[in-house]
């Protein structure tokens, strides 16, 4: 197992209550992960924590184990963790070293940080760029770009940093439609030799590409396991976690377990 | 009137550095320290033919923008009610020369070089980015005040007229200013951490600006006119 939580509980600075709750959790690789459930259930300290920032960076508590890639993120395997752990947060904006005037250099950030050589870097650069199919911009000054294109950008900035550990918050937060398929497209291969760990609400796209979903609420695991049977369920719509068409099922009063897609409603319904 | 970085190929843009941010250094200690009205609006005039031969004319705008407020406070002080304009042109002198100089800092020197430039040096990395974020953080601010500003004149705030109305819409653009950069702070740090920014690795300079003989012979001209004015204003 690439990230292994045992029992952890996280609270945030200044907060009466925990954000996590005695998570017991294991992410493997080869697969995508789908984290999901209602806005405030801990999908995104969910991934700090699994990156070290909860607490290191955040502030804050946490009691329980939390092994990424044999080490501890938030203690002594911080530092040879770096560059092994990616994460896209959902504002582009935030995300931007302010050190770059040019996407290259931008997507170069971390690599470069890690001391990679100039050859690497620009290998990595060119390859992350071709992915997100921005090698045009390559010469553009990033805060020039659109949301979606500065999304796009710190994807790539991420895939170019070649982590064992793919995070992603809500990775098509500024996305339209057609680059949202486009970047939910690449994660199968992405995860063919890392773990990529989802986490959005964002099921109606998510759920086509997700081979294993982790729903949350109130920041405890309500339902862990392949998509159709932690989804499909009754208790999915009710945690306000399911796709458009197991909605449609549900107030249909059609009986568990729920289609998750339009092809599988359809032939569901058509039997 | 955009301050920041101006990407080009001039005289200053081809320099080192270290060497525009010396001569920065140096403009600010000389203004105060050489005396009279002809030594600030020397370095002014000085400054002036820097910008015009780096491609940089469009700064000079901004500085005089910049200025004009303190030259009117200062002649209104100095010349109207001390009857001593003398003061006031060569106070007005200094803030032009210093103001001038700084922003061409910041124009012609891109951050990421700095950052370089630094780093081949032996600074730490959390020092280098410190310095190169603060050339970044006014243009920062300034594109974020005027996104507020589109905002708030959307919900209809009113900007123009009287001073009272003016200063009454300032609470509602200085807050949401403070508050959305406090918020960014705290998300650019997880994003600067997980892109390597503490993995104490030795940072790959992607273009380490070149420093030449003729730019290092000006850093220690620039000392040594430091220094030497320095102890001749003791001295004398």
């Amino acid at each position: 197992m690439s990230v292994h939580l045992e029992q952890v509980a996280f609270r945030y600075p200044g907060s009466g209550f925990d954000a996590l709750r005695d998570l017991s959790l294991e992410f493997a690789p080869g697969l995508v992960h789908l984290v999901t459930g209602r806005l405030g259930s801990g999908c995104s300290t969910l991934l700090l924590v699994i990156a070290g920032l909860a607490p290191h960076v955040t502030g804050g508590s946490r009691s329980g184990s939390v092994v990424t890639l044999g080490l501890d993120p938030g203690g002594s395997g911080r530092r040879d963790l770096a560059g092994r752990i990616g994460l896209l947060l959902p504002t582009p904006w935030t995300q931007l070293s302010g050190m770059a005037y040019t996407v290259a250099e931008e997507v170069a950030f971390g690599p470069a940080n890690l001391g990679w050589n100039r050859d690497r870097i620009r290998e990595a650069v060119d390859g992350a760029l071709r992915l997100v199919e921005l090698e045009r911009f390559a010469d553009r000054d990033p805060r020039t770009l659109s949301g979606g294109e500065l999304q796009r950008v710190m994807f790539a900035a991420i895939v170019a940093m070649d982590p064992a550990v793919c995070l992603l918050d809500e990775p098509a937060m500024e996305l339209d439609l057609e680059t949202t398929e486009m970047i939910y497209q690449h994660l199968p291969a992405l995860a063919r030799e890392r773990t990529v760990i989802v986490a959005t609400t964002d099921l109606d796209r998510a759920v086509r590409v997700a081979d294993r979903v982790v729903l949350l609420d109130g920041g405890s695991v309500i339902g862990e396991g392949n998509p159709a049977d932690v989804l499909g369920t009754a208790r999915a719509v009710e945690a306000g976690a399911t796709t458009s068409a197991a909605r449609i099922a549900y107030l249909a009063g059609i009986a568990p377990t729920f289609p998750l897609t339009v092809s599988a409603a359809v032939e569901r319904f058509s039997r | 009137m955009t301050l920041g970085y101006r990407p080009g190929d001039g005289l200053l843009h081809r320099t080192h550095p270290f060497t525009t941010a010396s001569l920065a250094g140096a403009v600010s200690v000389l203004v105060f320290v050489l005396p009279g009205v002809l030594a600030p609006w020397g370095l002014v005039a000085g400054l002036c033919v820097l910008a015009a031969v780096s491609g940089l004319l469009p700064v000079l705008g901004t500085a005089a923008a910049f200025s004009a407020p303190f030259w009117g406070f200062l002649i209104l002080i100095h010349g109207v009610f001390r009857d001593d304009l003398g003061t006031a042109v060569v106070l007005a002198g200094r803030i032009s020369a210093m103001l001038t100089v700084f922003l061409l800092l910041l124009a012609s020197v891109h951050p990421g070089r700095l950052v370089d430039a630094m780093l081949e040096r032996g600074a730490p990395f959390g020092l280098a980015y410190l310095f190169g974020a603060t050339l970044q953080a006014v243009p920062q601010l300034q594109r974020r005040a005027a996104a507020i500003l589109d905002a708030q004149r959307c919900r209809g705030l009113r900007v123009r007229g009287s001073l009272v109305r003016r200063a009454r819409a300032v609470i509602p653009l200085a807050v949401p200013l403070v508050l959305g950069a406090l918020a960014e702070v705290d998300e650019r740090a997880l994003a600067l951490e997980i892109r390597g920014a503490g993995s104490g690795a030795r940072r790959t300079p992607l273009d380490p600006p070149r420093d030449g003989a003729v730019g290092r012979l000006v850093r220690w001209f620039l000392l040594a006119a430091v220094t030497g004015a320095v102890l001749w204003r003791l001295l004398s």
